[in-house]
């Protein structure tokens, strides 16, 4: 069973680098370090970094870094027995030094599930805006380094405003930071300033990508996000239910797409900008639901579960992603059905 | 069309409360027949405290939760089979586990009005396991209309469905239920709901008041079978909802004939709104606490009502029980201070 979910990823990894390694190259033989190495956006570029190795000897070392790097051992994939990857468990806020011959660091320490962030806020922030000025202050002793990507968040725009088709990097973005769930956004917007301060001081090389909803192998249907329970819902049998209105609109990239987009970013992108990550395609809840029931037989039945009809409840969250595409050619090559069909036939051999 | 009010009855889980938690397999078995037979969408089954809380401290059930549960289940086809689970009573090894393994439908996580951050795990938990569930805010006449949907939004994160607010004590008034139903309903997308008592004799007008404010789920009990003075009054509440036009779903003779059944077969006593459950409105004492205070009370030679404001003041919740002891004693030797 493991090895057929290996197979799944690597058949993944291929099909969005067949074409497009060689955009990659720049990684090959360097030392990268991916703190929060073993969520699901590490463990995408990990398995990205990897297959590079296997089949374009790319020799590029990671280190893998998070609180319990070792969790990635009971994960269904080979990462944890590479001779590439070194894991190291460590609080990011902790870190006494960082390994000399490091060429480019990929900061994704964070935690982006809400549930955390309602009842452990102060870790939280505690987590970001220590963990982001650790991490810098010990990369100034690097003699090395390239270049470093801040994991950001498409939540530093706060609600999307509904004369807003999508979210350009240059909408400055409304957040109330005084609400209680503002936590996240709010530290990931001190993230981003804790950068600019290192990169104007210490002139560190430091790229900024906003992620917004994925979708994929890794990330965890118990996970509180609308896609991860419809897929936990049928799984189950269903039915599938939609919390809140239906006619909330999102868009999902596919995990192996965001893995490249990060490199991309890494590789190419301009210190000091900010680059969305996340598909441009808008989906409501309700034909998200449908999509989702469609990979099933029987198909589950749809519940619908809605308060009261408000602003919040009509939101749409979309990325823009014109700058990702003008300036380094990024395209979405996974589509949403695409997409759900993989990460359905992935859980259905993980279940 | 008539728009839609989902009612869920707790008599066989409040009103284990009235009868000091003795409710018996057999009554539970009469009541769950009567209860399917009319078509009451959910069926709320267990210790007054919920899941997991029978113990010497806030009292000892008469059976087993499984036993309670199983009965339950067994007549319940198609009205939903629901717990009240307090974590920290309600452990998810011991007792949620087990729950979900007979087969409840809905599971209400509960905790005391601001702190909602206890029910992360077990509301994370029932929802990975595909049940439908509900997060849950007592005694939320504590708490004012901000806080309550900064608690509300924190279950609203961990997956729950829909929101319920507990008049634990019964002391709203109708616009208090206003003010805290609009401000919910306003900042969150899962529908919001209901539970009253009937201490200051609002019950079943607080519940129309939450109606109107935007609450879709309301919590009745037949003939009111309930902690203190009891609950809105289910037959009541379907009659008076049906008068002002909405839909509930219940067979009205059938609901009638098991508010019969339940005040035959269940009730040692009709819930009325005694002198000590004004005063515990009055105070903002949780419901349930009628029976303890009175015993402590009449042990120290106390006046309960004293010992009841004394308790409001110092704002006691489910689970402070042994400070009645403390309250009481310390009447009982310097009345004039502690009052």
């Amino acid at each position: 069973m493991i090895s057929k979910l290996i197979e799944l990823i690597e058949a993944d990894c291929d099909q969005i680098l067949l074409e497009s390694y060689g955009l990659l190259k720049p990684i090959q033989n360097q030392h990268i370090l991916i703190t929060g190495g073993t969520g699901f956006i590490g463990t995408w570029i990990a398995e990205l970094v990897s297959y590079l190795n296997k089949n374009y000897n790319f020799n590029t070392r990671l280190t893998l870094l998070a609180r319990n790097a070792d969790a990635i051992l009971i994960k269904p994939t080979s990462l944890g027995r590479q001779k590439n990857i070194i894991l190291k468990s460590k609080d990011v806020r902790n870190i006494i030094d960082l390994d000399s011959d490091i060429n480019y660091i990929i900061h994704a320490a964070a935690n982006p599930d809400n549930r955390e962030h309602s009842t452990n806020p102060l870790r939280v922030i505690d987590t970001i805006v220590h963990g982001t000025s650790a991490l810098l202050e010990k990369s100034t002793l690097l003699g090395g380094l390239n270049k470093i990507l801040n994991i950001s968040s498409g939540m530093v725009y706060g609600s999307q405003p509904h004369e807003l088709n999508s979210i350009p990097e240059t909408y400055i973005g409304k957040v109330d930071c005084s609400q209680i769930n503002s936590i996240y956004a709010e530290s990931k917007r001190m993230g981003e300033t804790i950068c600019a301060a290192y990169r104007t001081q210490h002139r560190l090389e430091i790229v900024n990508a906003r992620p917004f909803a994925f979708i994929g192998p890794y990330q965890l249907i118990e996970k509180p996000w609308a896609i991860n329970n419809f897929i936990r819902d049928s799984l189950m049998g269903g039915p599938i239910r939609i919390l809140g209105n239906g006619d909330t609109v999102r868009s999902y990239m596919y995990g192996s797409e965001m893995a490249f987009w990060m490199l991309r970013i890494l590789i190419s992108g301009k210190s000091g900008h900010n680059y969305n990550v996340g598909s441009p395609h808008p989906i409501s809840l309700k034909d998200l639901a449908l999509k989702v029931s469609n990979n099933f037989s029987p198909l589950p039945a749809i519940l619908s579960r809605n308060g009261a009809e408000s602003d919040a409840t009509h939101s749409k969250f979309i990325p823009n992603v014109d700058i990702a595409k003008k300036d380094l050619g990024l395209e979405i090559k996974i589509d949403v059905d695409d997409a759900l069909r993989k990460t359905i036939e992935w859980n259905k051999l993980l279940v | 069309m008539k728009k839609k009010v989902l009612i869920s009855d707790p008599t066989l889980r409040d009103g284990n409360h009235a009868v000091a938690h003795q409710l018996s397999a057999k009554q539970i078995e009469s009541y769950s027949i009567a209860a399917e037979a009319a078509k009451i969408p959910i069926v709320e089954v267990g210790h007054g405290n919920g899941l997991g809380a029978s113990s010497l401290q806030v009292g000892l059930a008469a059976i087993s939760d499984r036993e309670m549960l199983e009965t339950a289940r067994k007549h319940l086809v198609h009205s939903k089979l629901g717990i009240h689970v307090i974590p920290g009573f309600a452990t998810i090894n011991k007792d949620l586990k087990i729950a979900i393994e007979i087969g409840v439908d809905l599971v209400r996580v509960a905790s005391h009005c601001t702190e909602a951050d206890l029910t992360q795990r077990h509301i994370s938990f029932a929802r990975e396991k595909g049940k439908e569930v509900y997060g849950v805010l007592m005694m939320s006449h504590l708490a004012s209309p901000e806080l309550l949907v900064e608690e509300a939004q924190k279950m609203e994160s961990y997956g729950a469905e829909a929101i319920i607010i507990m008049d634990s004590a019964g002391a709203y008034l109708p616009s208090d239920v206003t003010e805290r139903i609009e401000a919910l309903v306003n900042a969150l997308s899962i529908p919001v709901g209901f539970h009253g008592h009937n201490n200051l004799g609002f019950a079943i007008g607080n519940s129309t008041a939450a109606i109107d404010a935007g609450a879709t789920i309301i919590d009745a009990t037949a003939r009111g079978f309930g902690a203190g003075a009891g609950n809105t009054q289910l037959e009541v509440l379907v009659a008076v909802l049906d008068k002002l036009g909405f839909e509930t779903g219940i067979d009205f003779y059938k609901l009638l004939d098991a508010s019969d059944l339940a005040e035959k077969e269940i009730m040692k006593i009709v819930p009325t709104i005694s002198s000590t459950s004004i005063v515990s409105g009055l105070s903002g004492v949780f419901s349930a606490f009628n029976k303890p205070v009175e015993r402590i009370s009449k042990l120290y030679g106390v006046d309960s009502r004293d010992v009841f404001f004394e308790l409001g003041r110092r704002k006691i919740i489910a689970g402070q029980e042994d400070l009645i002891i403390e309250v009481a004693s310390n009447l009982s030797k310097y009345p004039q201070k502690v009052k």
